[in-house]
């Protein structure tokens, strides 16, 4: 009996350990980035950090984004407007 | 009135007259089985012998219903009760106890499996990955996949809105169409699926050209004491954590499940040691059923809650066939964030409502079933807005009538189905639309001696409505048609010969027709065409099988041709920086194959069984070359050894090897690649500590096999992203 009862704290030790809790997420901020179509694939300009109702205008459609010409890892992206952003993240870790 | 209709339906219970049903199961050598399973089909009440083989329930049973006697290692049993008749069973012992071969004889919700080519899978065992993993083990059974997360079974190479799903009795309808959108609930209370591959399942509908899944829960017991379990499992690939627990209850007439799950992932690793990124999903699910006879009547109730947060692994912008491995993977797993949703995920809400009577009297059943079925999908790409946010409700009427005689049984009934799918936004692929189907239907199936013959017709008429002013779409069209499907049993000693010829046609999904939009879950462009039409299939199949004490051989050859298959096809050009497709017919598709499953145990250790299956494929077009996503031929092969007639040493219950060959995969559409062969071999090893507490130790891919199947839902990107190397499970199970 009392190996039973070991065995079921046991088990539900483990239940416990193995379930995981979620976090909640009140002001989501997330990093952006123009998706310019260069020659040998998607080059990514930074725009910087977005939060909340800022995050969400540069989300929306129609939104646009104005930068100087910039050059990344030796590619170049011209200066202009660009509506192609993006705010998600990549598996970069 | 509600109160009235409460008060009335608890008070019946005073007036129940009980009366006794009791038997005994012996083996052959007259020794008293206990722990034999006892299912009352028709009342979907299990209850188990006592330790001298005896059972008894004070529940009314009907003459005529169905009873199936099983137990691990015995032949099992079906008979029609009669309350005239002393129940005395004698169970063989069988030393072909994996059932793959489908030698054993059992009850099926799908028809008389006698007659009818059904395939079974229990879905009740600890020592699964997942359970489409499980399922995908029958021949002839592939999945696609990303990871553990998204799933969907692939029945002879189609899929998708070819295979259609039943739970309980109600179509599961939750966007099928795309390769991301999985199979929409858990293992969570399941107790097996039955599988018939074709198009013979005519109760359940026409559309089922592929194949269709019954998944079915375990059933009520009858015991007075509360009954249930806790469980848990965890996966080192993802980190994947996997708790449920689940209690049955039963007083004299009311019966009681209820079940709960949560599981969470993250992603899974590769076998270069990296992580495919976002391949991390969470699930939760709550469920349970009522049950409540008086005298022959019997109503069930079953509610689900089923949510899903699921990354879309392998996103890119562009084509994703020319990026690389390592812009889609990381390099090793934060523990603090990827467990999180990130983007693009999908989030899935699917919430299950059925109610089923049914009264049987003499030679009758007369049987309701009624189900709400409603999933919502939002799948977001940025983080503040939804790409797609759309709810698609399914609603299911189904009268039937059953008529059994010594030798006939005749099944009349109808499906009455009406679905609507609706937009949340503005932002849309598929447009708003609703249709309804109605398909009565008979079936007749004869059994003399060891000669059977079954058939069955259904009609089809199902309306497509839409008006989607956002789309500008204005589209009322109507579908009708009609399904059959005949078949010859015959047994002649112990060979078993059976021959099924069915036909069936599918009217294009809305998907098919309306869409125009990036899907973001399979980085395409895709374009619907309103022209499309049905597509119509007609199957021949031949299933021969032979077994005796030691040896069992299944062969089944196979040969489908479908005609105006609908199809989804690259064009060349690219819209936003996708790639579009077109959806269009083909004139003719012939599909084709052989399945063979053989099983041995060598005469000297009977605990020891040896079982390989063969599935082989072709798929042809006659107007391009090739098909997409057919899977590869295979060769599977397991080896299980039973310690249950030892003593137990180090408590060990079961060990068994799983090995998948898979060969390569050279006939493929002119978008796809040449897929190389490979081998994948899993260990499992099953110890039981106590009658109640129960451990399964996984070691999955073993030699850390790099492979891609051909049919991976990531098959496209990056030349292919692998499958999750080597990893090991642990599950836990204690019942109480």
């Amino acid at each position: 009996m009392k190996k039973t009862n070991l065995l079921t704290a046991a088990t539900l030790c483990l239940a416990l350990i193995f379930t995981s809790c979620s976090k909640s997420d009140s002001v989501e901020c997330h990093e952006c980035h123009i998706a310019f179509d260069g020659p040998n694939g998607e080059i990514e300009v930074e725009i910087g950090e977005f939060c909340g109702t800022a995050l969400e205008d540069v989300e929306a459609p129609g939104y646009s984004h104005t930068i100087e010409l910039t050059v990344v890892d030796g590619d170049t992206v011209p200066a202009g407007t660009y509506n192609e952003i993006h705010c998600e993240e990549h598996a970069d870790h | 009135m509600k109160i009235f209709i409460l008060s009335s339906f608890f008070m019946m219970s005073f007036f129940t007259l009980f009366s006794q049903t009791k038997g005994i199961i012996l083996d052959a050598d007259n020794k008293p089985l206990n722990e034999v399973n006892i299912l009352f089909s028709d009342q979907n009440i299990l209850l188990f012998s006592n330790e001298d083989g005896e059972f008894v329930t004070e529940l009314d049973i009907p003459n005529n219903s169905y009873i199936s006697f099983y137990k691990d290692g015995y032949s099992s049993k079906i008979l029609k009760y009669d309350s005239g008749v002393e129940l005395k069973i004698i169970l063989d012992k069988l030393h072909i106890i994996l059932d793959e071969v489908g030698v054993i004889e059992s009850y099926s919700e799908l028809g008389n499996s006698r007659l009818i080519n059904i395939e079974k899978k229990s879905l009740s065992s600890q020592n699964s990955i997942s359970m489409i993993d499980d399922i995908a083990e029958l021949s002839g059974v592939d999945m696609i996949s990303s990871g553990l997360g998204i799933q969907k079974v692939v029945v002879r190479g189609l899929s998708g809105m070819r295979v259609v799903t039943y739970l309980n009795g109600m179509q599961i309808n939750n966007q099928q169409w795309a390769n991301d959108h999985g199979i929409g609930f858990t293992d969570l209370g399941l107790s097996e699926v039955e599988l018939i591959k074709g198009a013979s399942a005519l109760k359940y509908g026409a559309e089922a050209i592929g194949g269709l899944l019954y998944f079915k829960d375990a059933p009520f017991i009858a015991n007075d004491k509360l009954k249930g379990f806790i469980s848990t499992g965890f996966n080192n690939s993802s980190l994947l954590s996997n708790s449920k627990f689940g209690v049955k209850f039963n007083k004299k007439n009311l019966f009681f499940n209820l079940y709960g799950q949560y599981a969470i992932s993250s992603d899974y690793r590769l076998p270069d040691n990296t992580y495919l990124f976002n391949s991390r999903f969470k699930q939760n699910a709550i469920k349970f059923s009522l049950g409540y006879r008086y005298k022959n009547w019997q109503n069930i109730f079953r509610g689900q809650i089923h949510t899903e947060v699921l990354g879309l692994p392998g996103h890119v912008h562009g084509d994703p066939s020319k990026v690389n491995l390592t812009e889609i993977t990381s390099s090793e797993l934060n523990l603090s964030s990827d467990f999180n949703p990130t983007r693009p995920t999908q989030f899935v809400n699917n919430q299950l409502l059925i109610y089923e009577t049914n009264y049987m009297i003499n030679n009758f059943k007369f049987e309701f079933y009624a189900g709400h079925f409603i999933n919502n999908l939002k799948e977001y790409e940025k983080w503040t807005r939804p790409a797609f946010d759309l709810d698609l409700s399914n609603t299911l009427l189904s009268p039937s009538i059953r008529y059994v005689s010594d030798k006939l049984t005749l099944q009349l009934g109808s499906q009455f189905v009406f679905q609507e799918n609706k937009n949340n936004i503005n932002d849309r692929l598929v447009p708003d639309a609703s249709s309804y189907n109605l398909g009565p239907y008979v079936l007749v199936e004869y059994e003399k001696n060891s000669f059977g013959i079954n058939t069955g017709m259904r009609y089809d008429y199902k309306r497509l409505i839409s008006d989607d002013q956002v789309l500008d779409v204005d589209y009322d069209n109507s579908f009708n048609s009609t399904s059959f499907s005949s078949g010859l049993y015959y047994r002649y000693i112990d060979h078993i010969f059976r021959m099924t010829f069915s036909g069936a046609y599918r009217s294009p999904h809305v998907s098919e027709l309306f869409s125009d939009g990036v899907h973001h879950g399979t980085n395409r462009y895709e374009i619907g065409d309103q022209q499309l039409d049905i597509e119509y299939a007609n199957q021949i199949d031949f299933k021969y099988q032979w077994s005796n004490d030691h040896l069992g051989f299944v062969l089944n050859p196979f040969i489908q041709d479908i005609s105006d298959f609908i199809s989804l096809d690259p064009t060349g050009s690219v819209i936003s920086g996708y790639k579009v497709y077109n959806y269009m017919q083909y004139e003719k598709v012939e599909i084709s194959g052989v399945e063979m499953n053989l099983h041995y145990h060598p005469h000297q250790l009977h605990n020891l069984h040896f079982e390989q299956s063969y599935s082989f494929l072709q798929a042809s077009n006659n107007s391009k070359h090739g098909l997409a996503l057919v899977p590869a031929n295979s060769i599977k092969n397991k080896i299980l050894f039973k310690f249950n007639d030892y003593e137990r040493l180090l408590k060990f219950d079961d060990f068994s090897i799983y090995h998948i060959y898979k060969f390569k995969q050279d006939s493929y559409a002119e978008y796809e690649e040449l897929t190389d062969s490979y081998n994948v071999i899993n260990l499992q090893i099953g110890l039981k500590f106590s009658s109640k507490f129960y451990c399964s130790l996984g070691l999955n891919n073993i030699f850390n096999e790099t492979y891609t199947p051909h049919i991976s839902r990531v098959r496209g990107v990056a030349g292919g992203v692998p499958n999750p190397a080597r990893s090991f499970n642990i599950n836990l199970k204690y019942e109480f």
